[in-house]
């Protein structure tokens, strides 16, 4: 019935994989029948249905001969002796027939097959017949006796210690045998190979070691005092089945008691060296962790107490720095930090109250930057001299700040008093918020009197370059300020705006879209300067000049000296062009497309026709409050316009 | 039976003879006037060792390829039919013994040109097997390899053979000469007609024969060394 299955799979079939399908289909009936266990050996589970009589095992020893073995399975009416007779066929010939078995072991239920009725390489098959002629056969009881060798297990077991470990505490064992005397192994009849396995007396694990042809092994790393057990297999070499086990040998060697000493030695001299340890680290505590862990440096600012300058505490700090609490940095400040002898400070630098009549005394380093000490003289060339004081005091920067020579370009080029021409036009990059309502005088830099910065912002954005090489900043904080007058304000700019018009030889007045004015306000100069100049700014588009810009013209005094003083003896405050909304904002910063020959920066050269860039933000618009030198990362979020 | 297996033997021991009389490929060394010193010479033991060594290398191999195409090609039920398949073995009817007994009862002449014969014989059937293992689409890397290396050992196995009859024999030069020997069988049986099983039975029977192979040269070598003491 198989056999049809299968031909009819290999004849409807093309495919290779088709056909094992269909064979494997087939044959998973083949898997019940009781005979498969003879050669799947002793790994199966033998199926529950009821066991007809079947070839429980051949074995073979020594390759010479064979025997097998029956049962009569749940038949039991058939498991007297004589019952059932075995027949076996040996397929050395395609005339080859079913014979019985040579010699029969009743008490065994075995048949044994002597050397003259040996074959090897030469497939044999069995079968079981009762008396009636039913025949017991299953195909997969076929097999050829180099396949169903299992030798003898080897004999004759010795053992013999190699050598004892420095320690006392290993040993090595070389264990030999002899090769079980069934197997022809002398005359190259079979090539055996043998795997030693052994335990300790009382485990249940076996260890085993690799399988190797030699009658001998040694075992290494077995502890002294402790008994082991040893037992041997063997197999064909390159065959799978394997013998029975020899008899176990026990191998022993009794422990010493000298390593006693040794161990205490050990022990006792890793305890003194741990001690000795011990106290070197205690004893140069300071030493070592100064070694190791170095102080980290963190902000330190002198006379500041560290707690102020963790996180969080930034309103304390800003207080303090502004000379909020102490008017101004004490000098000589509670050192918080003496008993580091590395620190390295930023000192603030502490205003001199006289140098200018601020109301704020920020300090703020745009502010000392552009401070003159000098008076600007109208012809004043541009000397390094008079162009900036720096501080230098360690306010943030390295004690080794060189002011290079760009910076001090882009210093002097943001000064007044930078006489392209003899016009006598200031580029003023100024700004000064309008502090508060009411007078205040007016800066002029003719007289060059003393110009204070109010409040003036650390960064100032540029927010346009002059043609003449000015650049422009933008006012930024000052705007708030600005807001409560700029009502005032408005008219006076509206005057303004029309008193260069009729002043002015008109050149710029056709062209002006815009006029604006930049009031640069010394806050506490009082009626001092109240006559002076009042600063205008406007927008030269008429002029040949390139290039919009925010300039603060001055006019020349003789314009209109008096009409402006007399007029306008509030301070000036930002354009309001009707057209200021027109204009968007200005970005904070802007980048610095390039330096023209006069050392100016060209932020955006915008074409010629293009109405001017952009006004100073909208009163209205307020930027965050921007402490003062010291920001946190946290509040830079907040910076962003 | 026994007159078949004995005319068998003869028309094999004409076949042999008359190769003997044909020319000859030299494999080794000729003993030429003036060209002696051209290549080393092997003793007769350490050549045998050798030849031995090639026959265990190449069952040991062999049987590894028999176990891969096993776990690839044949599902777990049909791997019991190799035993069966073992009766369909092309080297069936060489006459070379196939029992102790017989063993014992050769010659070592008749020992040696066993394996001589076993070996011509399958050579071919090892292409063959090469080329029907690549046809497949998913033949493991390792068994192309090792299906290869058997046949170029076998190969040079019979090589050394050759020359073992030669010096151990005085026989003189003996031909490589498989063409004449087509032993695929034309007595297939229907389920043999598949391809994969076809191979399967054929690495099943190279692996037999293979270790026929070892054994004989291994008798030999104990009768070589020390006849009394084989069996």
């Amino acid at each position: 019935m198989l056999l049809s299955l299968c031909i009819m799979a290999v004849l409807s079939s093309s495919s290779s994989s088709n056909l094992l399908l269909l064979l494997l289909m087939s044959s998973l009936d083949w898997l019940s029948t009781p005979g498969s266990a003879f050669f799947m050996g002793r790994h199966r589970v033998m199926s529950p249905a009821p066991l007809e009589p079947h070839i429980t095992e051949c074995v073979s020893r020594d390759q010479v001969t064979f025997q097998c073995w029956w049962s009569p399975g749940n038949f039991h009416n058939l498991s007297s002796p004589g019952e059932l007779r075995l027949f076996y066929i040996k397929k050395d010939s395609p005339a080859s027939e079913w014979k019985e078995c040579p010699e029969y072991v009743h008490s065994n239920r075995e048949c044994f097959f002597d050397i003259a009725h040996t074959s090897i390489w030469i497939p044999y098959c069995m079968q079981l017949r009762s008396q009636n002629n039913i025949t017991y056969y299953n195909e997969e009881d076929c097999f050829t006796v180099e396949n169903i060798v299992r030798p003898d297990p080897p004999g004759s077991l010795n053992w013999t210690l190699l050598n004892i470990s420095p320690s006392g505490l290993n040993y090595d064992v070389m264990v030999n045998w002899e090769a079980p005397p069934s197997a022809d192994v002398g005359a190259g009849w079979m090539r055996i190979e043998y795997e030693i396995q052994y335990r300790a007396r009382n485990t249940t694990k076996w260890e085993a070691l690799e399988m190797q042809p030699q009658t001998q092994q040694t075992i290494f790393g077995l502890h002294i005092g402790k008994e082991y057990e040893v037992h041997i297999r063997c197999r064909m070499q390159a065959f799978t089945k394997f013998g029975e086990f020899s008899d176990s040998l026990f191998i022993q060697v009794p422990s010493k008691e000298s390593p006693f000493p040794l161990t205490l030695v050990l022990v006792f001299g890793i305890v003194g060296i741990l001690l000795l340890a011990v106290i070197i680290v205690a004893s140069q505590q300071h030493r070592l962790l100064m070694i190791l862990l170095p102080p980290v440096p963190a902000p330190k600012i002198k006379g500041i107490d560290p707690e102020l300058l963790k996180k969080g505490k930034l309103d304390e700090l800003n207080f303090i720095l502004s000379d909020g609490g102490m008017g101004g940095l004490p000098t000589y400040a509670t050192d918080f930090y003496q008993d580091e002898p590395c620190v390295e400070f930023i000192e603030v630098a502490v205003e001199d109250p006289d140098t200018g009549e601020k109301e704020d005394t920020q300090g703020s380093d745009t502010q000392k930057l552009l401070e003159l000490s000098q008076p600007v003289s109208q012809h004043m060339n541009i000397g390094f001299s008079n162009v900036v004081s720096f501080p230098d005091d360690d306010s943030g920067r390295a004690s080794c700040y060189d002011p290079d020579l760009d910076t001090l370009l882009l210093m002097a080029s943001l000064l007044p008093g930078q006489p392209e021409d003899g016009e006598a036009s200031f580029d003023v990059v100024k700004r000064a918020p309008a502090p508060e309502r009411g007078a205040g005088p007016l800066v002029h830099t003719r007289t060059g009197g003393p110009q204070t910065w109010v409040n003036t912002d650390f960064y100032a954005q540029v927010s346009n370059v002059m043609p003449t090489g000015g650049v422009v900043l933008s006012p930024g904080q000052q705007l708030r300020i600005q807001e409560s007058t700029s009502g005032t304000a408005e008219e006076e700019t509206r005057k303004k705006e029309k008193e260069p018009k009729g002043g002015e030889d008109g050149e710029e007045e056709k062209d002006k879209e815009l006029q604006f004015q930049l009031l640069l306000v010394d806050r506490e100069g009082g009626g001092g300067a109240a006559e002076g100049n009042a600063w205008q700014v406007g927008v030269p588009q008429s002029s040949p000049m390139p290039g919009d810009g925010y300039t603060i013209h001055p006019q020349p005094a003789d314009t209109k000296p008096a009409a402006t003083a007399a007029d306008n003896p509030s301070p000036y405050i930002l354009p309001d062009s009707p057209q200021s909304q027109f204009f968007a904002r200005v970005a904070d910063y802007t980048v610095v497309q390039e330096v023209d020959s006069q050392h100016s920066l060209l932020l955006n050269p915008p074409p010629l026709q293009s109405p001017p860039p952009c006004l100073p933000q909208h009163p209205l618009k307020a930027l965050p409050a921007m402490p003062v030198g010291y920001v946190t990362p946290d509040l830079l979020g907040n910076l962003s316009p | 039976m026994h007159l078949v297996s004995v005319m068998q033997q003869g028309v094999w021991a004409v076949m042999l003879w008359h190769n003997l009389l044909a020319s000859s490929i030299p494999l080794d060394c000729r003993e030429e006037q003036g060209i002696l010193s051209r290549c080393p010479s092997i003793s007769q033991e350490k050549l045998l060792d050798r030849v031995i060594q090639h026959a265990e290398l190449i069952y040991r191999v062999s049987k590894e390829s028999c176990s891969l195409y096993e776990v690839m090609f044949i599902p777990l039920p049909l791997q019991f039919q190799r035993n069966r398949a073992g009766s369909a073995c092309i080297t069936k009817t060489l006459p070379v013994p196939s029992s102790k007994n017989e063993i014992q009862q050769i010659s070592d002449k008749w020992l040696l040109h066993s394996v001589l014969m076993l070996v011509q014989s399958w050579i071919e059937p090892l292409d063959y097997l090469q080329t029907s293992l690549d046809r497949y689409d998913d033949t493991p890397e390792t068994l192309l390899n090792k299906t290869k290396w058997v046949s170029e050992k076998l190969i040079s196995l019979e090589q050394g053979v050759v020359v073992l009859i030669r010096k151990m024999l005085d026989e003189g030069m003996l031909t490589i000469n498989h063409s004449e020997q087509g032993l695929l069988p034309n007595d297939v049986q229907p389920q043999m007609l598949e391809s994969v099983m076809w191979d399967y039975a054929l690495l099943s029977c190279f692996k037999k024969d293979a270790h026929k192979m070892e054994t004989f040269l291994k008798l030999l070598k104990c009768r070589q060394t020390d006849r009394y003491n084989c069996s």
